[in-house]
């Protein structure tokens, strides 16, 4: 008869390890397949006892609390029944569940994989994350940064605006989640379960301001933290996305990968907003030498050499003006980099298109 | 443990395709053994809206693996995969004990499937790298597993983010791919 990993045996103490006894001949005998454990042989058998007490909220009320810099140390995070609650996680994770909580104020710091929140309510959220995941919430409003499209299902009243947050330790963090802060595909967002004539999701006022949805802590302990609101500190360059465009005229610019990419992106970032451009879209991607034929076209040979050495940052502005505007601030303020920009008005659609066409295509599963 | 090799031990199969069902709820980390399977970058992956599929082909040989999405509005859609599966995959996140009856429950409603009869079926107890993942025998116990007595079984406890443990569930895929009670 099957039995199966009922009893884990103690481990061998040196000598010689157990034979596995797993699957007789396949379906001969109609038994299910038996198994018992070799001496621990897997890393998690092995590794240090850490209590999740430590990594989880649960059941509080009226209650500010959280945890500072390098105290998760990407773990696993649980959030659990919590009410009229303000939680800050200043720190990155593995994965982070929210359940049942209602009224909440929750920072939750980079996120490696997903963030899954499950029958919540009245929750006002900054998130970064690699997934975004509801079901069964209402009226949850998110500033998100998230590295691939959110999906929601059985929840309405969902609000997302575009996450904005800067503390010093916070770059490094989304360093240690795998997560770039130039891949952020907030607006867009999935709905499972979308109702005919009615929408379960929307985007929050362009002057939100974030300190009105999720204040600074309160406490002593989580005062430490050199929090800042301000949107041109932004670890996550604030971007447009989805919303509506003040002009016909895009430009696409594109750094190539070396010390500086971040750097200089960031300058071009505020160089272009500061003249009064929007930044619709950033993204960080890998390139091949086809995909450069494709995107750069004519200017392709200059820069296929660039692509081994690392992702592209592409950045996309609007407004009137783009391209020429970009075109100078380029050639002033980065005169030995190689950095593509928008030839004209008229290419520029194009370029745009075509860069995210291939990004799509690479970034798809 | 890539595709291909699976493949290769396959290749004494009767039939000259194989067909791999990866199902579980939403958030199991489905896809993420696909990838881990595909020797893909598992580090940029989305939700499933839909399914994704993996193919290969050797001397005449195929093996195609289907990771449905497993949100509970979309579960309803999974029967449209089941006929002519040789292996039913069904993978468990380990870490979110809140839903472990969930998945139970339909793992169980799975295996009272007519047109998954008889079909082997590997269990994942995976995300065994989180901190409060349940050992694959909590899993076994609180799922029953030792009542299934209709078909052959395993369950395998893995981590598809680092890998381990994926090999030793493929292993017992490859032996049991025939074992289809009838």
């Amino acid at each position: 008869m099957g039995c199966f990993f009922s009893k884990r045996r103690k481990a061998a103490q040196g000598g010689q390890q157990q034979q596995q006894q797993q699957q007789q001949a396949a379906g001969a005998d109609g038994e299910p397949a038996a198994g018992e454990e070799k001496a621990p042989q897997y890393s998690w058998e092995q590794r240090a006892k850490i209590d999740p007490k430590d990594y989880t909220f649960s059941g509080l009320k009226d209650e500010t609390v959280g945890r500072l810099p390098g105290k998760v140390a990407g773990q696993q995070f649980i959030i659990q029944d919590c009410e009229n609650c303000s939680i800050y996680i200043f720190d990155h994770s593995a994965t982070i569940t929210v359940d049942d909580c209602v009224n909440c104020q929750i920072f939750l710091g980079p996120i490696k994989g997903s963030v899954f929140f499950r029958d919540c309510k009245d929750c006002k959220c900054i998130v970064a994350c690699q997934q975004f995941r509801t079901r069964d919430c209402r009226k949850l409003e998110v500033f998100l940064c998230c590295a691939t499209q959110p999906i929601i299902e059985s929840s309405t009243g969902m609000k997302f605006g575009c996450f904005q947050y800067y503390y010093p330790e916070l770059a490094l963090q989304f360093k240690d989640a795998g997560l770039s802060i130039f891949n952020n595909t907030w607006s867009n967002i999935h709905d499972f379960t979308p109702v005919s004539g009615e929408n379960n999701w929307g985007l929050l006022p362009e002057n939100a301001v974030v300190q009105d949805y999720v204040p600074l802590p309160s406490s002593e302990e989580l005062k430490a933290v050199r929090i800042s609101t301000d949107a041109m500190r932004s670890i996550i360059p604030i971007t447009r996305g989805r919303r509506q465009k003040s002009s016909e005229e895009s430009c696409l610019a594109v750094f190539f990968a070396g010390d500086y990419t971040t750097a200089n992106a960031r300058k071009l970032i505020d160089e272009m907003t500061g003249k009064g451009f929007q930044l619709v879209q950033t993204k960080e991607v890998p390139m091949k030498a086809e995909d450069a034929q494709r995107v750069f076209r004519q200017c392709a040979s200059e820069f296929i050499p660039l692509l081994e050495k690392g992702p592209v940052v592409a950045l996309e502005f609007n407004g009137d003006g783009a391209v020429e505007a970009c075109q100078s601030t380029v050639n002033d303020v980065f005169n030995g980099t190689k950095v593509f920009v928008s030839e004209s008005k008229a290419s520029a659609s194009q370029d745009v298109d075509n860069f995210y066409n291939f990004a799509e295509m690479q970034m798809g599963m | 443990m890539g595709l291909l090799s699976i493949l290769r031990k396959l290749k004494s199969t009767p039939d000259q395709e194989v067909r791999i069902l990866l199902l579980g709820l939403d958030n199991a980390g489905k896809t993420t053994l696909l990838k881990q399977l595909a020797s893909e970058d598992i580090s940029h992956i989305t939700p499933t809206q839909g399914f994704n599929i993996k193919s290969v082909q050797s001397q005449g040989f195929k093996l195609n693996v289907w990771d449905i999405g497993g949100q509970r509005k979309i579960r309803p859609y999974w029967r449209n995969y089941f006929e002519n599966t040789d292996i039913l995959i069904y993978v468990i996140d380990s870490a979110d004990r809140k839903r472990f009856e969930e998945t139970g429950q339909e793992l169980a409603e799975l295996l009272d499937e007519e047109k998954l009869s008889g079909v082997p079926v590997l269990i994942f107890a995976n995300k065994q790298d989180l901190l409060t993942a349940a050992p694959a025998s909590e899993i076994a116990e609180g799922l029953n597993l030792h009542t299934i007595r209709d078909r052959v079984w395993q369950i395998q406890s893995c981590s598809a983010l680092s890998g381990e443990g994926v090999q030793d569930g493929m292993n017992w895929v490859c032996k049991n791919v025939n074992a289809k009670k009838k």
